[in-house]
């Protein structure tokens, strides 16, 4: 039996994730154009969500709301139309991207002045964003928009609190400066 | 048995590949790898089958492997100059990955030269084509990759040579990588046939001569052309990220 140490164990692993989550933002945005519903033949020629109502997709207020009329089959019918919306503009957010990378590879190809680096950065940045997307994409197929909301709601007081401790710490183990002895 | 039908059926085909070739004058658009193959079909299966049990047959054979090897560099150099011969933008990142990759293999030959005094005489020629033929794999994979990127309009021709040559080093470098005792087993047979299916690829891709497609012209000479559209890709990529981000994040 091959022997192979584990960090190297989990890089693989990472790495097979982190491709298998580009994959899938990529194949997000081919779901536009493959789906057979009515709304998303279309969706590539859908214009893109205002950001008020992206943002209130991912917001729990509507959720708690609707949880309120105690009606199972409403909140069913909530959840599963807002994760159809959530995973829309998920998809429509990475055609635009590729269509973005898609144009400026068509032009790049024949450009005689093409720069490596450039290129590179484009490149890390679009793997980014597809990375992005395909986790997004994931985590809302499996537990829905609102709870994707919630955990960025407490990821980020949990990151404010660690900001706010790590501040307070720099302020006690910072040497205080007194003014000099004969200073004006 | 089975190892006698895969090598017969494989000078069979390249015979058959060769005569197409010089029938349809592919041979003279793709000089390398026709080269390749006739180097194949004349140094390295008849005149094995002339000298199989002469004792000049090993040097022979690791003589004849590394020519192979350097043909095949010849293949990928060809598939560059004739596929990205009116793409310079892609030549030129083509051109960057393939320089990467090996300066890459060079460092890590290097460490391992300068960890390991006795490494260059513990080397044997079996671990010398296992990582010539991983760099191989390497480089035909990354340039397969910025082909893609670039939606490079390939001709037939041209698609099979490239998808063929890739397959072939592909299992080799595989197999002497996680089974450098191939013996008479699976892997054996499994590397004689990966040459038989490319072989296969290319006698359907290079039947008849096809031209290459004619790409859109979206073509941008000047290097200011170039530098205010990669700052716009740019741009529109990090309102995008915004975009995802603000969404999110409450």
């Amino acid at each position: 039996m091959i022997g192979f140490p584990i960090p190297a164990l989990f890089t693989s692993a990472l790495l097979i994730i982190f491709v298998l989550l580009i994959v899938k933002g990529l194949a997000a945005a081919r779901d536009v154009s493959s789906t057979s519903n009515d709304l998303l033949d279309d969706a590539a020629e859908i214009p893109p969500c205002p950001p008020e109502f992206v943002f209130r997709v991912f917001s729990s207020g509507d959720a708690r709301f609707v949880s309120g009329t105690q009606s199972h089959q409403l909140v069913k019918l909530f959840r599963s139309e807002r994760k159809e919306v959530a995973l829309l503009w998920v998809r429509q957010v990475s055609a635009g991207i590729q269509r973005t990378i898609r144009d400026h590879t068509r032009m790049a190809r024949s450009s005689e002045g093409l720069d490596f680096i450039t290129e590179v950065k484009l490149l890390f940045l679009y793997g980014e964003l597809m990375l992005f997307c395909g986790a997004l994409f994931v985590a809302i197929q499996s537990a829905g928009p609102a709870w994707l909301g919630r955990v960025a709601v407490y990821l980020d007081a949990q990151s404010q609190r660690l900001a706010r401790t790590q501040q307070a710490v720099r302020a006690a183990t910072t040497p205080r400066e007194f003014p000099r002895v004969g200073a004006a | 048995m089975l190892g006698q039908l895969i090598w017969w059926s494989s000078i069979a085909l390249e015979a058959v590949l060769l005569v197409r070739g010089l029938q349809t004058r592919l041979a003279f658009r793709y000089p390398f790898f026709f080269s390749y193959v006739a180097f194949v079909f004349f140094f390295q299966d008849l005149l094995s089958l002339l000298i199989r049990n002469s004792p000049i047959y090993a040097y022979a054979f690791w003589s004849t492997e590394f020519v192979g090897i350097l043909l095949g560099c010849g293949v990928v150099f060809e598939i560059y100059r004739i596929g990205l011969g009116r793409f310079p933008g892609t030549a030129t990142m083509a051109r960057n990955a393939l320089g990467l990759i090996f300066v890459l293999a060079a460092t890590k030959g290097l460490v391992a030269a300068a960890t390991n005094s006795g490494w260059w005489v513990q080397t044997n020629t079996l671990e010398l084509a296992r990582s010539i033929r991983t760099v191989q794999a390497f480089a035909i994979v990354g340039f397969a990759l910025v082909l893609l990127m670039y939606s490079i309009p390939f001709g037939k021709n041209l698609r099979g040579i490239l998808f063929g040559y890739g397959l072939y080093v592909g299992v080799i470098a595989v197999t002497l990588t996680f089974v450098p005792d191939v013996g008479h087993g699976f892997w054996f047979y499994a590397l004689s046939a990966s040459y038989l299916i490319a072989l296969v690829i290319w006698l359907v891709h290079l039947w008849s001569y096809q031209e290459n497609p004619v790409a859109s012209p979206t073509s941008v000479s000047g290097g200011s052309g170039y530098a205010l559209d990669a700052a716009a890709t740019r741009s529109r990529l990090e309102s995008a990220r915004r975009e995802l981000v603000r969404t999110v994040r409450p």
